[in-house]
């Protein structure tokens, strides 16, 4: 690997799935998905609409804070919007993409942060899911895990606290959901996005240095490997300057300790 | 107008009664009402349902000094520093009854409340296991287009405590940056204690109307407690003590931690 941190890689993955124009909203305890955010603004979406769970739009901050909810993160923004307001939006259909993490993800893209074991007497109770049970139903979503192993990337999550593609194939649509649901799995050796018709997921590049490999060995369940599975481009020097400047305290690091 | 000045002691002790519900302002470490949550805890409060979207340390030291019976919440977390393990253990131990959401969820059922509602409906959810084991939310079908959503059950709070920047002695309440639920939290309840930075005048507050966040309607008590979101932030006037954080977050290690915690910091330490 070239000289940047597996940090600094996720991040720009996570900004790339960002297009021009997108309503993007980032969530509490999301450092990549915060630089990825102000990434994309600066670089090759300079049209997107970034909300945040500080309840402002657009914020300029010069430095990224520790918790992505904090003052420091309203910095030179156009407006307050309370949280609420932008939920509103998202169920007019006026938000395009949220970032969600998972301590379990499944083949289909369902996300559990709920329990590990049986949800009334769990091995071990976890956060919950924040937005994601009601998101992940009316919109698109991108997953971020920074730690690809067999106990996170399960066949089957104990719990689905985020919607994915439930069983596969047209699940989503029998359950009643119309649209949306996860684009891409951003993890610490690759990038994962879902077969259209299985819905399963399937290894699209890996990140320079890891091997197809070690994904499958790190991954419980059968992963889709296509014949040609590339390799993820590198943060420019440009991208890698952008973030070092605003994440002077490696904020970014933080899920990696 | 009333004035309507109390101590932490006398606000807490005269408005929170057992088995409450309770609506905690703020989210994740901005702008907790954590001198309230400490008076609570002092005062030995019981059976409370406590309510809120992203919750944590506020939540975790009710939860672990045994005030809680039920929590309604999206997320209780110390972020950076890990699982919030008071919340943790009591839930696994069941100990607290748990009615978990989604974000927009927990807030829905404040708005139905706020809007004298028994409940609203909800675009999302469908297919999660969140609404399959809650019973605060059900699929139900929209009389008029036969769309599929969710009906989310209002929680009516008996009292909701906030912690604001300025408020005068009637309680009149200007909250500066991100608001938050905190004024939905308010509409929605039968009472608000409400903790500020600073007293001003009256005349103040009716030189500039549009900044009143809350009227005093709403209110019914203002406790003058600067620093009253300590270790959580107030925008404009302290960040969060991310080094305070953190030390909670070793202390809620084991229960002893915790319980050395709260001899120093709540009931000898500060207010």
């Amino acid at each position: 690997m070239g000289d940047y941190t597996i940090a600094e890689l996720m991040a720009v993955c996570l900004s790339r799935e960002i297009r021009d124009g997108d309503r993007v909203l980032q969530g509490l305890y999301s450092p990549l998905p915060m630089i990825a955010c102000l990434l994309a603004k600066s670089f090759h979406a300079p049209n997107m609409v970034y909300f945040n769970t500080a309840d402002v739009i657009d914020p300029q901050p010069r430095e990224v804070p520790f918790s992505t909810a904090e003052p420091a993160l309203q910095e030179r923004a156009v407006a307050y919007i309370p949280l609420w307001q932008t939920f509103d939006l998202a169920q007019q259909g006026k938000l395009d993409l949220i970032f969600l993490g998972g301590a379990q993800v499944d083949k289909y893209g369902n996300t559990n942060l709920s329990a590990i074991g049986p949800y009334e007497k769990p091995k071990v109770r976890l956060p919950a899911g924040a937005a994601s049970a009601h998101l992940c139903a009316i919109m698109d979503t991108v997953i971020w895990v920074p730690r690809h192993n067999a106990r996170v990337l399960v066949e089957r999550v104990d719990f689905i606290t985020g919607q994915g593609y439930l069983t596969g194939g047209n699940a989503r649509g029998r359950a009643g959901i119309p649209k949306g649901g996860p684009q891409k799995v951003v993890t610490n050796l690759g990038v994962l996005d879902f077969e259209p018709e299985s819905k399963a997921m399937r290894l699209v590049s890996i990140h320079p240095g890891v091997t197809v490999k070690e994904v499958k060995e790190n991954t419980g369940f059968d992963l889709l490997i296509p014949e040609t599975v590339g390799e993820t481009p590198p943060p420019s020097a440009e991208e890698l300057e952008f973030i070092r400047t605003i994440d002077p305290h490696g904020v970014r690091e933080l899920e990696f300790h | 107008m009333e004035e309507k000045l109390l101590s932490l002691q006398e606000a807490v002790s005269q408005y929170i009664h057992e088995g409450d519900v309770v609506a905690v302002g703020g989210v994740g470490r901005n702008r907790s009402p954590m001198a309230l949550v400490r008076e609570i805890i002092r005062q030995g409060k019981k059976n409370l349902h406590i309510v809120g979207r992203e919750k944590g340390m506020d939540f975790d030291m009710l939860i672990g000094a045994g005030c809680v019976r039920k929590a309604s919440f999206a997320l209780v977390s110390m972020e950076e520093f890990g699982l919030a393990m008071n919340f943790r253990r009591k839930a696994q131990e069941g100990e607290i009854e748990l009615d978990e959401h989604a974000c927009n969820s927990v807030i829905t059922s404040i708005r139905a409340a706020a809007m004298g509602l028994p409940y609203l409906p909800l675009r999302g959810m469908l297919g999660s296991d969140v609404l399959k084991v809650s019973k605060s939310l059900k699929e139900i079908e929209c009389p008029f287009t036969g769309e599929k959503l969710v009906a989310v059950k209002a929680i009516k709070p008996d009292v909701t405590i906030i912690h604001a920047h300025q408020a005068d002695k009637y309680g009149n309440i200007r909250l500066q940056g991100s608001p938050f639920e905190d004024i939905l939290k308010a509409w929605a309840a039968d009472r608000a204690i409400v903790t500020v930075e600073e007293i001003i005048d009256n005349e103040e507050i009716r030189s500039q109307p549009h900044l009143t966040s809350i009227p005093y309607i709403y209110v019914t008590a203002v406790v003058h407690v600067p620093q009253g979101a300590w270790p959580t932030s107030c925008d404009s006037y302290y960040d969060s003590d991310r080094d305070h954080v953190m030390e909670y977050a070793q202390a809620i290690k084991n229960p002893e931690g915790f319980q050395a915690y709260l001899e120093k910091y709540v009931f000898s330490g500060r207010s």
